[in-house]
């Protein structure tokens, strides 16, 4: 495991860098202050209403994380996550450009996401409410949605850019949030070593014969690791690990 | 953001539709003249079981200085501890007359990219989708760039590549896997064993199999455990 990925397991800030932004120095380190940051994004455009969504990987559907009414979840929320996976969640698979809907009444809204041509515009998702959805990446193939409302959203072209890279720091946060179970996993060394062999295709034997163990032990390492990260079966464990940067 | 530009005539970084390679190069080219880089380099690395090889999607670099610097050196200047995802602050890496780096550049590479015009570099990292890019913006003198500005032309490279993921698949590691197959092998990353995945989307166990061993094949894995390490490791699930 590299020093960084170690440093980073006690403290999702560590060895990550400096925002950008200097507005957001220190990396939110529970929902609620997630929450508070992609409020202070929400303002800087003047957006009435946010959401963050986790992408699940096979991009079919979209996770409410946290809205603007944290901790419950607004009904606009949960139409977003019914009737958006379709659009939204195949969008980001291969984009990272801004996804906005309006309803053709050239709303502040509208007039603004219509001076960015690199982004793209989607049917109306939410009726009579102008909407823009960010794609937001992380390490280990995670990948989210921050969605802000409004009818006067204020999205000059500095605006438009800086509020997606204040997304993508939150979204960092938010990912090492939610991987925390796996990552505060006390797997040992040798657990490691023989999970990384059954992510490259060796089997039991052929672990064995490789780290010089029997294969009983090799097996028992192996059973300790799916235990450790709760999966059902090697293939989840290993699945599970690389996500959480357990193993490269 | 330059003010005399945005008054008097449209940024053309801002206003970009790309199609074409020519595009992309265009686009990089007037967004290295807004914030003042004197070169790029967009990568991409793609990994397989058999180790790591970068590419070069599409770069200003003359071409002795893609020769003479190795491809180990430009791997070890993405992939060190400095290169920014989108959303951090950028951060350089100074060539001009500085030692060795240990674990990214020896001396002897720093002096050869600083005799070829790359006496400061900023590695980021951009995600374009699902898939990995990375890009160095140089100039010959240290000192010359924004921070601000940059974070905000590799986000904005970021929508300029999304335009064209045909050109990128090109070059880049792309999706081998068909829809089918990625949805079987979604689900064994999940546990699901063969009859499970063939109740959940409601085709055959054999159908399955075929699936999940097409896509074990399309990743020349050894079975369907390193077959989902290789597809979560390259962004794919």
């Amino acid at each position: 495991m590299s020093a960084r990925r170690a440093a980073n397991m006690g403290n999702p800030s560590a060895g990550y860098g400096t925002p950008c932004n200097p507005e957001d120095e220190g990396l939110p380190d529970s929902i609620l202050a997630a929450v508070s940051r992609c409020r202070s994004i929400a303002m800087a455009i003047e957006a009435e209403d946010f959401g963050l969504f986790l992408v699940d990987p096979s991009f079919e559907l979209l996770q409410p994380c946290f809205d603007s009414s944290y901790p419950q979840v607004s009904p606009r929320t949960t139409f977003i996550a019914e009737n958006g996976a379709d659009s939204l969640a195949k969008h980001t698979r291969v984009s990272t450009a801004p996804c906005w809907w309006a309803d053709g009444s050239m709303s502040r809204s509208e007039c603004e996401f219509l001076r960015h041509p690199l982004t793209e515009r989607t049917a109306e998702l939410l009726p009579g409410v102008p909407g823009i959805a960010f794609p937001v990446f992380a390490d280990r193939g995670r990948c989210g949605l921050v969605i802000f409302y409004g009818q006067a959203l204020s999205l000059n072209p500095e605006q438009l850019v800086d509020a997606h890279a204040r997304c993508f720091w939150l979204f960092h946060a938010v990912a090492a949030l939610s991987t925390t179970p796996e990552r505060q996993t006390n797997m040992t060394p040798r657990e490691t070593e023989c999970l990384k062999l059954t992510a490259e295709g060796y089997t039991s034997d052929q672990i064995a014969a490789a780290l010089n163990l029997s294969p009983h032990t090799a097996n028992q390492y192996l059973t300790n690791c799916t235990q450790k990260l709760n999966a059902v079966n090697r293939a989840h464990a290993v699945a599970k690990a690389i996500r959480a940067g357990l193993i490269d | 953001m330059n003010m005399a530009i945005s008054a008097a005539e449209p940024d053309p970084t801002m206003s970009a539709r790309l199609s074409s390679r020519g595009d992309l190069t265009a686009f990089m080219m007037d967004l290295c003249r807004r914030i003042g880089a004197d070169s790029y380099m967009l990568m991409a690395i793609m990994r397989d079981p058999k180790g790591s090889e970068l590419r070069i999607v599409a770069s200003n670099w003359v071409y002795d200085a893609i020769q003479l610097i190795s491809r180990r050196a430009l791997t070890a200047l993405v992939q060190c501890l400095a290169c920014a995802a989108p959303g951090l602050q950028p951060k350089p890496i100074v060539t001009r007359r500085a030692p060795a780096l240990p674990g990214v550049i020896t001396g002897e590479e720093a002096r050869l990219l600083d005799v070829l015009g790359h006496g400061e570099i900023y590695p980021l990292s951009l995600h374009v989708g699902r898939q990995r890019l990375f890009l160095l913006f140089s100039t010959e003198e240290p000192g010359q760039l924004d921070p601000i500005e940059l974070s905000r032309a590799q986000m904005q490279c970021c929508y300029a590549l999304s335009q064209v993921p045909g050109l990128l698949a090109a070059t880049a590691q792309q999706d081998p896997l068909s829809d089918r197959e990625r949805e079987c092998l979604f689900w064994v990353s999940e546990g699901k064993t063969t009859e499970e995945v063939a109740v959940i989307l409601g085709v055959s166990g054999n159908t399955v199999n075929s699936y999940v061993t097409n896509a074990v094949q399309k990743f020349s894995a050894r079975n369907r455990t390193s077959a989902v390490a290789a597809a979560i490791r390259n962004g794919i699930l």
